[in-house]
């Protein structure tokens, strides 16, 4: 193996033994537990009875049907959970480490910053949303006529990773700017109140808008792309873009990542 | 001049700060939302000094004299302004593993162990970050455990230990990896003092069995007198004492005190200052080129019972070394 390849699967132990210390610290508060799951259900029941109001009127959303509607808002809530369980607690605890100087700890350490940065902190309750997700995203697909098989499934999973991962860049480039201004509570609202466009696809969204929420905040690809490969929607030239814009997004964000650590140690002043 | 045999080595190496002016009241916090002005702080100042393999140096200084960022470069966290340095062989600001393998850097006030769970969670992590082998862990793990006299508090949850069992602790897992060179920021801030002495006596002992050194800023002078044959002070940002502590004492402190003890009352005021005094007792501050003249006088004068001499207590004379503010 190569030293990158043996790196590599450090990292991954890493994150393997943050995510058992994770799990081993929530099991502690099992109360959590019941307070995610009564807040799941009650944000998927708001969301499908907004849903049943817009189909009193009409019969579809610029194109996409009650069913498909409602893969988007699995999708929505699936990747939300993603969110939750992965991004958001990690994205709080480095803002929280700059704060209390503790960050020099993770600077000092002979693994990938990064890396080691963005996958600490685990909150498996929040995957409750992920599967209340996926529950409302199979009950939507099985009232779809459409047959599907295995390369809409890698579609879904290819595009569902690539977006989630879109939203990590997004969030860990804003999260950076902390270096600079210390400062960068309002981050996670933000963040949520834009996330919300996102139970719908963007497409409905006026022009400006859609183009906004997809390469800007990138909730176009992070959900409505998953969707439209679940609906008989994808192109191959989609696929393209969404693993492309990836790829730049992520190589931008790790340029931004280190900038950012070499501005913190004051070797960019 | 950069000496590559030294643990650590620093020639001229300065450290400063862009930091916003502001005046204050609303006027110019709104101007400085548009327009900030900065002003450049000097937190260390052409600061020169060598650290043998093994050596266990005193870094001193009243807060803010630069002492943690004197730290901070040499641990990697910052990047001099000027000037270089090397800890074993390497440039530290490069981050590079080599590096961050061999180094430890412990912050008093700031934790890095798991709150809700047990140390030995804790551990577990920082072997998987340093890869360590299974049985360099093991054996470094117990030695640890063992030196520390953690026993069976690596099991309970890190929240549920006193501060100093955590600081323990806290010590234990950032030197899991046999660093080679220890950087303590305050290590006992904070502790009582039978927990400050079994730290130092583990400092003691770990640099005696590993022959790391180990370069600690602290404000119990317990500490350094018990751990530091070499103490630097550090004042302004720049040096303004390294040496031997006893040294420290004879530059800075031009007197020694002398505490008699007479079968017979009687006035002393005339061989020196007296500091304190019941009748057969007398504490005097006299000068240091006096002391033998002034001992040999009383001893032929009085009936003496009792004689010692001492320095001063080295907070006195720290705090005149910082008064000084250069050598006497």
């Amino acid at each position: 193996m190569s030293t990158a390849d043996h790196r590599m699967l450090g990292g991954i132990r890493i994150a393997w033994l943050h995510l058992r210390v994770g799990v081993m610290n929530e099991l502690q508060y099992r109360a959590n537990f019941v307070i995610q799951l009564i807040q799941s259900l009650v944000a998927i029941g708001t969301g499908l009875v907004v849903l049943a109001l817009i189909f009193d009127h009409t019969d579809q959303l610029d194109g996409w049907t009650r069913p498909e509607l409602l893969v988007v808002m699995g999708v929505f809530t699936l990747v939300g959970g993603l969110i939750g369980f992965v991004i958001e607690p990690n994205m709080g605890r480095i803002m929280g480490d700059i704060e209390r100087g503790t960050f020099d700890y993770v600077l000092t350490k002979p693994v990938d910053s990064q890396l080691l940065a963005s996958l600490r902190e685990f909150r498996i309750w929040r995957l409750t949303d992920a599967i209340v997700g996926l529950v409302v995203l199979v009950w939507g697909l099985s009232q779809l006529d459409a047959t599907f098989g295995v390369p809409e499934v890698v579609w879904f999973v290819s595009t569902l990773s690539a977006g989630t991962v879109l939203i990590y860049c997004l969030w860990l480039v804003l999260t950076t700017g902390a270096f600079w201004v210390v400062r960068m509570d309002s981050v996670q609202e933000l963040f949520t109140g834009l996330y919300r466009a996102g139970q719908y696809p963007v497409t409905v969204y006026p022009a400006w808008l859609r183009l906004m929420l997809t390469y800007l905040v990138p909730l176009g690809f992070a959900i409505t792309v998953p969707s439209e490969s679940l609906t008989g929607r994808m192109t191959i030239e989609r696929l393209v873009v969404t693993l492309g814009f990836m790829v730049v997004a992520f190589a931008v964000t790790r340029w931004f990542w280190r900038r950012g650590t070499r501005h913190y140690s004051g070797a960019s002043a | 001049m950069i000496d590559d045999n030294a643990a650590v080595s620093v020639d001229a190496l300065r450290k400063a700060f862009q930091v916003p002016v502001r005046e204050a009241g609303v006027a110019a916090a709104i101007k400085s939302l548009v327009h900030r002005e900065h002003r450049e702080v000097v937190a260390v100042h052409e600061v020169t000094f060598s650290i043998a393999p093994g050596e266990i140096v005193g870094f001193l200084g009243p807060n803010g004299a630069g002492k943690t960022t004197t730290l901070k470069m040499l641990s990697g966290l910052l990047h001099p302004t000027a000037g270089a340095v090397r800890v074993l062989g390497h440039e530290p600001w490069r981050r590079e593993r080599d590096y961050l393998r061999r180094m430890t850097l412990v912050m008093g006030n700031r934790n890095q162990l798991q709150w809700d769970l047990p140390a030995l969670d804790s551990f577990e992590l920082t072997r998987a970050i340093y890869r360590l082998p299974e049985a360099l862990f093991i054996a470094q793990r117990d030695e640890l455990v063992d030196l520390l006299e953690l026993g069976s508090l690596v099991n309970k949850p890190v929240r549920n230990l006193s501060l100093g069992e955590r600081m323990k602790a806290e010590i234990a897992n950032s030197l899991l990896h046999r660093p080679e060179i220890l950087f303590l920021d305050e290590p006992t801030l904070g502790l009582d003092v039978p927990m400050q002495r079994r730290i130092r006596s583990f400092l003691a002992d770990y640099n005696l069995r590993h022959g790391a050194s180990i370069m600690l800023t602290t404000h119990y002078m317990a500490d350094v007198e018990a751990l530091c044959e070499r103490v630097i002070v550090i004042h302004h940002g720049s040096i303004l004492f390294d040496g031997p502590l006893s040294v420290l004492a004879q530059q800075f402190a031009g007197h020694k005190t002398l505490v008699v003890t007479l079968d017979e009352p009687a006035d002393l005021s005339r061989y020196g200052e007296v500091v304190e005094s019941s009748p057969t007792r007398t504490t005097l501050r006299i000068a240091r080129d006096q002391t033998a003249a002034v001992t040999a006088r009383l001893l032929s004068e009085f009936s003496v019972r009792d004689l010692t001499v001492e320095d001063p207590p080295i907070d006195d004379v720290i705090e005149l070394a910082f008064a000084s503010g250069t050598p006497t």
